[in-house]
């Protein structure tokens, strides 16, 4: 195996790492703000990607323009589905019913794709889809760049609306405290919604960055699901950054595991590593305070 | 009060005799042999539901992937089978076992925490016996799948194949829905169910919960993988696609959801209700992505509405109409309180023996 080979992986590591890292960030906010296991996350995503494509072959421009669509779609949804469906539920079911919740969403999102844009898959075509360059040997294809360069940039916004905000501020305070934060003059269910919608926000931005260099079809949504349950979990459920190192890790991982192994069974990378920190630490290796008692 | 009670036993003894009759009258009543194989489909649902509704019944952890475990315990039957040449009967109870034991690492890793991880795990576990299956080509047959010998000679015509095996899926139900019952009325069952409600307390109270919750997966582990097992010696080919399906272990949730996870009888019932809605869509429609939005838009109704599921539901309704029932968890502390210095004033011997003797009951 030459270095050259090694590096490539790396790269492309990074640069699958990225988009894992966007798309647990989101999962982990639905975690943190409800203690909910988003299962209809990759759905959206995959939903996204369709809009963005479906959007590419009716007008033509460049499908990050669907952004400007899809985006606050996905935000309203985001805080429709919390105020509307999750926050129906009851508390003491909620972690379980809010899973078969989610489930059955993304269920009738697949089937709904599926009788709207049929089974066929689909692959966007651009003027600049075959274009690459080269960094110190390794070959880096210009969509991938783009789609980690979006999801970048997305993480970096969501850290500053995070960290910067009085939202921000709200919203880091109902998941680190729900009781508390309503106690100081925080409404924690509109908080809770928006953190919903922003979490939404994430897979529109995913699903795009990925319908750019990716083929799509209905149910690829279970492909990106298991990995990114993983990834939460081997991050501490409910850690934001625990998620953004571990999907960088275990992306580079899968990456580097593909030269041995072959695509199929480098995508157990993910489920060893679930494993494996369920044994050893079931809290997560970075972040989870929160997942002691889940 | 006792009188009421040996009515009440004589009822449902009754009613158990009914069902039964029905149960091994089914075959001779079915017009025809597809009806018939579609019996046995539903049997085979129900087996499932009921095994699946060990862990989510007793405990209340929602497991969306014990495809894994049917799928497996298939698989393991088929290829005791083939290559190790073993009578299909004993394969199918070898292969169970050697899955349960395989579910006691799983349960170690998903029941150490709480409900989130271990719906996770159950997820993940499907899609990655989906991805070994498939690609394990030369043990598996990987994606074109593997062909199951059958139990009963070339003689035996189609359907009376499926006679044999409706019965033999009764048979199973049956054992699993005793096993259920046991569970059900016994100390460990009340430990489980203290962990449903409320698993700091139980714990508190001394329930050694995690042993407990392990105990119950790896039994329910083991009765899916039979029916698992079952399935393929009638239905006789294997596909990874549809072994290991999340959409058959959401089947599994949503029948004994809709049937009721705190009843006896619910996943059989809900496994009547929907296997049949299933194969008549699949009759009517075929195999359409409107089969997705239907199941997806039902679960959803489901757990919002009437996450209790029809028997408590139709409980209720009856309950309407009977003497008042005492039930603690329906009272405030408050009212509570309230009733006690109330029947502390009037002192009367009768209430009182009529409230202990329902929770007695209970």
């Amino acid at each position: 195996m030459s270095g050259s080979l090694i590096l490539q992986s790396v790269v492309l590591g990074v640069l699958l790492g990225g988009l894992y890292a966007l798309l647990a960030a989101g999962l982990t906010l639905y975690f943190g703000v409800m203690r909910v296991v988003m299962i209809a996350h990759s759905a959206f995503l995959i939903l996204a990607a369709y809009l963005a494509w479906y959007f590419t072959s009716q007008t033509g421009l460049d499908p990050l323009f669907s952004l400007i669509i899809t985006v606050p779609l996905f935000f309203i949804a985001g805080v429709l589905m919390q105020r509307l469906l999750i926050s129906r539920l009851r508390p003491a079911t909620l972690t379980m019913m809010s899973v078969l919740l989610t489930f059955s969403i993304a269920l009738i999102i697949e089937g709904m794709l599926g009788f709207v844009f049929t089974g066929t898959q689909r692959r966007i075509r651009l003027p600049y889809s075959g274009t690459s360059f080269e960094i110190f040997g390794a070959n880096v294809a210009v969509v991938k760049l783009i789609a980690f360069v979006l999801a970048a940039a997305s993480l970096l916004a969501l850290y500053l609306i995070m960290k910067r905000t009085r939202f921000g501020q709200a919203l880091r305070a109902t998941i680190q405290h729900p009781e508390a934060a309503r106690l100081v003059g925080v409404n924690t269910d509109r908080v809770a919604g928006y953190g919903f919608g922003l979490g939404l926000a994430t897979a529109a931005v995913g699903g795009t960055a990925l319908a750019l260099d990716s083929t799509i079809y209905p149910s690829l949504h279970w492909h990106w699901i298991g990995p990114l349950m993983a990834i939460i979990v081997v991050g501490g459920l409910g850690s934001i950054p625990g998620a953004a190192i571990a999907a960088m890790v275990l992306g580079i991982g899968q990456a580097l595991l593909q030269l041995p192994l072959g695509t199929t069974w480098a995508q157990t990378v993910f489920y060893v590593a679930l494993f494996a920190t369920l044994m050893l630490r079931p809290q997560g290796f970075i972040g989870g305070r929160l997942a002691q008692r889940f | 009060m006792t009188a009421s009670r040996t009515v009440n036993r004589g009822v449902k003894i009754a009613g158990l005799l009914a069902l039964l009759a029905l149960a091994l009258a089914f075959p001779s009543l079915a017009p025809d042999p597809f009806i018939l194989s579609v019996g046995v489909v539903i049997m085979s649902y129900a087996v499932l539901a009921t095994s699946w509704n060990f862990v989510g019944g007793f405990t209340g952890y929602i497991s969306l992937g014990h495809a894994a475990y049917s799928g497996l315990g298939g698989y393991a039957t088929a290829l005791l089978i083939l290559d190790a040449g073993l009578n299909p009967w004993v394969a199918m109870f070898l292969g169970a076992a050697v899955v349960a034991v395989l579910a006691v690492p799983i349960g170690i890793a998903s029941l150490r925490v709480r409900g989130a991880s271990f719906v996770i795990v159950s997820i993940a576990l499907v899609l990655i016996m989906l991805l070994v299956f498939q690609s394990w080509g030369s043990f598996t047959g990987g994606s074109n799948g593997l062909r199951v010998p059958r139990p009963f000679g070339p003689d035996v015509l189609r359907p009376e194949q499926h006679e044999r095996f409706f019965y033999l899926h009764v048979a199973l139900l049956a054992v699993a829905l005793f096993v259920w019952w046991a569970i059900d009325r016994s100390r460990f069952g009340i430990g489980l169910k203290a962990i449903r409600e409320d698993e700091d307390k139980a714990e508190a109270l001394g329930v050694p919960t995690f042993s407990y919750k392990l105990v119950v997966f790896v039994v329910s582990a083991f009765f899916t993988a039979l029916g698992g097992g079952l399935y393929a010696l009638w239905f006789g080919f294997l596909d990874p696609i549809f072994q290991f399906s999340i959409l058959v272990g959401s089947y599994m949730v949503l029948m004994s959801l809709l049937g009721g996870i705190r009843s006896l009888f619910g996943p059989l019932l809900g496994a009547v209700i929907v296997g049949y809605a299933l194969e008549f869509f699949k009759a009517q429609y075929g195999d359409t992505q409107f089969h997705l939005v239907a199941l997806g838009l039902l679960l959803a109704l489901v757990v919002l509405f009437m996450p209790d599921g029809i028997i408590p539901a139709v409980g209720q309704l009856f309950a309407r109409f009977r003497p008042q029932a005492a039930s603690i968890r329906e009272q405030t502390q408050a009212e509570l309180a309230a009733q006690r210095r109330g029947e502390a004033a009037e002192a009367e011997p009768d209430d009182a023996m009529a409230v202990s003797g329902e929770e007695a009951r209970r």
